[in-house]
């Protein structure tokens, strides 16, 4: 019977597609950063190091958070080299003694997997092994850093000069509020300084692991930006949180639902709380007096 | 001048009985859905008396209507924008569920499946609400006509507060006992106190006859509505989450019928008719000081017969048919042209066009040899029959505060026309009222013989076609052009849920 039922309004279309819209920007944003990290560019070893490597480790530089690379070649077969570079989480998970070993050694900080192609562990390898030599990509030049400077950094109060994301966007460290920072990253109360110990400026200048390397490669930190987090993660970094931390976070939560619920029930103190009953109970009480 | 049309009503409280007769049409018509049970957009109450919902006269508790503030400006009582939305998600005002009363119906299955017992079966009380019987019925839609009783609830009528103590006493008496009926609609006010406060803007007055709608795809349950309405006269249904109200029966009205409620009315009631208003003349009409309300309201009522009204009317886009329909309007000569109908409640300031001839009051007798003597002569040498205001069991103070907003003389020149017309037809058929004493009733109540023949005929001799006199409505016609009206007439309207948007988050 009811054959031409209006259409839906276009209000209602236009919130759809809005949120369409929304969606698919989401997903071309995520698939163009994974796009950006991925293929296969032209596989030269010298860059593929530079870009991913340097954060943690040198090549007749030094231990940094990682090993010092010079002679790996020769320590280590191809084949175990090849295997690990492309997929050292998983090595670690099957038990790989070598890997396991290594994992202690250096500080239980896992080899991130950098999600390199074949090529470019080819290349890398063949790097490694050509006699070139690497230092700490920043250790050296630093100039001095300012802890001030570095906490202003760290909770967005000055901006890093390549635009970079304030740290506070995604990390927690003691000393930057009650509230602390972010929960996307790991607390860097525990995982900053205390942790990576003098290789971390090597990590801020290129960060190794994924999700790091994404959001920092197009965006560097300048070396004076650079000392600056370093001087305050190595002031504010410490081996475990302020034991009274959460009790000051439960206590200021306690307190803010109290003060809420004050306040909701001085704003609706004169709210009706029904009329008949109370009408009667009221002239009852009348009578009897 | 900005003269609009309006379809309105009047309801003469001489002629109810009571009978409920209106509420049944209406429920049977309107509000016997699920999420409904309680509602009774038309209710009878009886007065004095609390009413339904209880109290919803005390706008200190319910905070309906309008204010006249300092800057002589009027304000919701509701809320200034600040508080109503700081109180957006949390109404404070909203009668609960037991101002109105707990619905019930009865367990009529039971009086023919009961088993064989030494007991005839009952059909117990049960509850709408919770589906369980009810041991205890302790309100109803009309509670004070049923058992509720006076002591508890009628001595609470906000009406009565204005009176003395001695005169509250005095109607507590066994023979000084006085009550009449207020059968009560949604009054489709020029100024509505819920369109004001409804967040969603859901609320609507039609232009073309001033009813006012609740769209049921645009309403979000706020429920400020229900609060915003001095009278209470709109609902939430629970089960499909859109509040209700009357909406005067409008398809009905499309083709030139009256609502259920005037048309099943065993005392003829009701009367509906077209007035011609100035639209200019509102805001004013409604911020004036009390006792000028009513006043003002019969200023607002233009004359359908002056050429300068209908000239501008027309230009408004009103129909001749509507024109001429206010030119025989019954409630245009009830209101402006008779002055003996009043508004009811004009002190909340929405200036409802729903009118009420007040009720003739009973007048004191005193017992004296075993019979009731009202006649003999008062101090001032009166016969009792024109005195009788004075008389009356009822203040006119409380009529005042129900139709005048405390305004006593208006209502007094009211009642001495109302007596006018009882003496002048009582010397007519009886004949025990002297020419003099006619002529002396006819001077105070401001009338004249042809004016008291005419008022007579339209309370005691109307026609159908006189008590209606509204002209088939338009909308079916109008909107063909847009869409087709059988499809939008089956696709809209209560419980229809096609239209109306999901929530989306």
């Amino acid at each position: 019977m009811v054959e031409n039922v209006k259409p839906p309004s276009i209000p209602r279309y236009f919130l759809f597609l809005l949120t369409l819209t929304g969606i698919l920007i989401f997903i071309a944003s995520t698939f163009s950063v994974v796009a950006a990290m991925g293929p296969a560019q032209a596989a030269d070893g010298a860059t593929v190091f530079k870009e991913k490597c340097v954060g943690c480790h040198t090549i007749g530089g030094g231990k940094l958070v990682g090993p010092d690379l010079a002679g790996v070649t020769e320590r280590r077969t191809k084949e175990w080299l090849t295997k690990w570079i492309s997929a050292p989480d998983q090595m670690l998970a099957a038990g790989d003694p070598t890997a396991t070993e290594l994992f202690n050694t250096y500080n239980k900080i896992a080899m991130p997997n950098l999600q390199l192609t074949p090529d470019q562990v080819a290349a890398v390898i063949a790097y490694m092994g050509s006699g070139e030599t690497t230092t700490a990509s920043s250790a050296v030049a630093l100039p001095p850093g300012d802890a001030n400077a570095g906490r202003a950094y760290f909770v967005g109060d000055l901006h890093f000069a390549n635009g970079g994301p304030h740290c506070m966007s995604c990390h927690s460290i003691s000393g930057v509020g009650s509230l602390g920072g972010g929960n996307l990253g790991p607390d860097l109360t525990i995982n900053g300084y205390s942790k990576y110990g003098a290789g971390l400026p090597a990590f801020l200048a290129s960060p190794a692991t994924v999700t790091m390397n994404a959001v920092w490669k197009n965006t560097p930190l300048t070396p004076q930006e650079q000392a600056d987090l370093f001087a305050f993660l190595q002031e504010a970094s410490v081996s475990q949180r302020a034991p009274d931390t959460l009790l000051l976070i439960a206590g200021l939560a306690i307190l803010g639902a109290a003060a809420l619920i004050g306040l909701a029930q001085l704003r609706w103190s004169r709210r009706l709380k029904g009329v008949r009953k109370p009408m009667i109970e009221r002239t009852l009480a009348a009578k009897k007096r | 001048m900005d003269i609009r049309a309006h379809v309105s009503m009047v309801f003469h409280l001489d002629k109810c009985i009571g009978c409920h007769t209106c509420s049944i049409a209406c429920k049977n018509i309107w509000t016997d859905r699920k999420g409904t049970e309680y509602m009774w957009w038309n209710n009878v109450e009886t007065k004095p008396g609390t009413g339904y919902p209880t109290l919803w006269e005390d706008q200190d508790k319910y905070k309906g209507g309008w204010e006249r503030g300092k800057n002589e400006k009027i304000h919701l009582r509701l809320h200034n924008r600040l508080g109503g939305l700081t109180n957006l998600f949390y109404n404070p005002y909203l009668p609960t569920i037991d101002d109105y009363y707990e619905p019930w119906t009865y367990d009529y299955e039971n009086l023919f499946n009961a088993p064989e017992g030494d007991d005839q079966p009952t059909a117990r009380a049960i509850s709408m609400i919770t589906g369980k019987p009810m041991d205890n019925i302790e309100a109803g839609p009309n509670w004070d006509d049923d058992l509720g009783g006076s002591p508890l609830y009628a001595r609470n009528d906000v009406n009565l507060d204005e009176l003395s103590e001695g005169e509250r006493e005095q109607l507590n008496e066994i023979e000084r006992v006085v009550f009449f009926y207020l059968p009560r609609i949604c009054n489709h006010c020029l100024n509505p106190g819920c369109v004001a406060a409804c967040p969603a803007g859901a609320i609507y007055k039609r232009g073309e006859d001033g009813i006012v709608l609740i769209s049921q795809e645009k309403c979000r349950a706020w429920r400020m509505c229900i609060s915003g309405c001095p009278y209470k006269k709109t609902y939430y249904n629970w089960a499909s989450g859109k509040s209700e109200k009357c909406i005067l029966c409008y398809p009905r009205l499309e083709s030139g019928q009256p609502p259920a409620c005037f048309h099943s009315c065993v005392g003829r009631i009701r009367y509906l008719g077209v007035l011609l208003y100035d639209a200019d003349k509102i805001v004013n009409c409604a911020s004036v000081p009390e006792q000028d309300l009513v006043a003002a309201q019969r200023d607002l009522i233009q004359d359908p017969f002056d050429p300068q009204v209908i000239q501008s009317a027309r230009a408004n886009g009103v129909p001749d048919a509507m024109i001429t329909a206010a030119q025989n309007s019954p409630v245009y000569k009830f209101v402006k042209k008779w002055q003996i109908a009043l508004p009811l409640h004009p002190d909340f300031r929405t200036v409802p066009m729903l009118y009420y001839v007040p009720p003739m009051l009973p007048v004191l007798a005193k017992m004296e040899n075993g019979n009731y003597d009202i006649a003999g002569l008062d101090k001032e040498n009166l016969p009792a029959m024109l005195s009788s205001l004075e008389k009356a069991r009822m203040p006119i103070k409380y009529m005042a505060s129900m139709f005048s907003a405390g305004n006593v003389k208006i209502v007094e020149e009211v009642y001495r026309k109302l007596i006018a017309v009882r003496i002048f037809k009582r010397a007519q058929k009886v004949k025990d009222y002297q020419p003099a004493e006619v002529e002396a009733a006819l001077a105070q109540g401001k009338t004249n013989a042809e004016e008291v023949e005419a008022i007579f005929r339209l309370t005691s001799l109307p026609t159908y076609e006189e008590r209606f006199v509204v002209p088939p409505l338009g909308r079916e016609i109008s909107i063909e052009a847009l869409e087709r009206p059988l499809d939008r007439k089956q696709a809209t309207g209560f419980g229809i849920r096609s239209q109306t948007p999901k929530r989306e988050f």
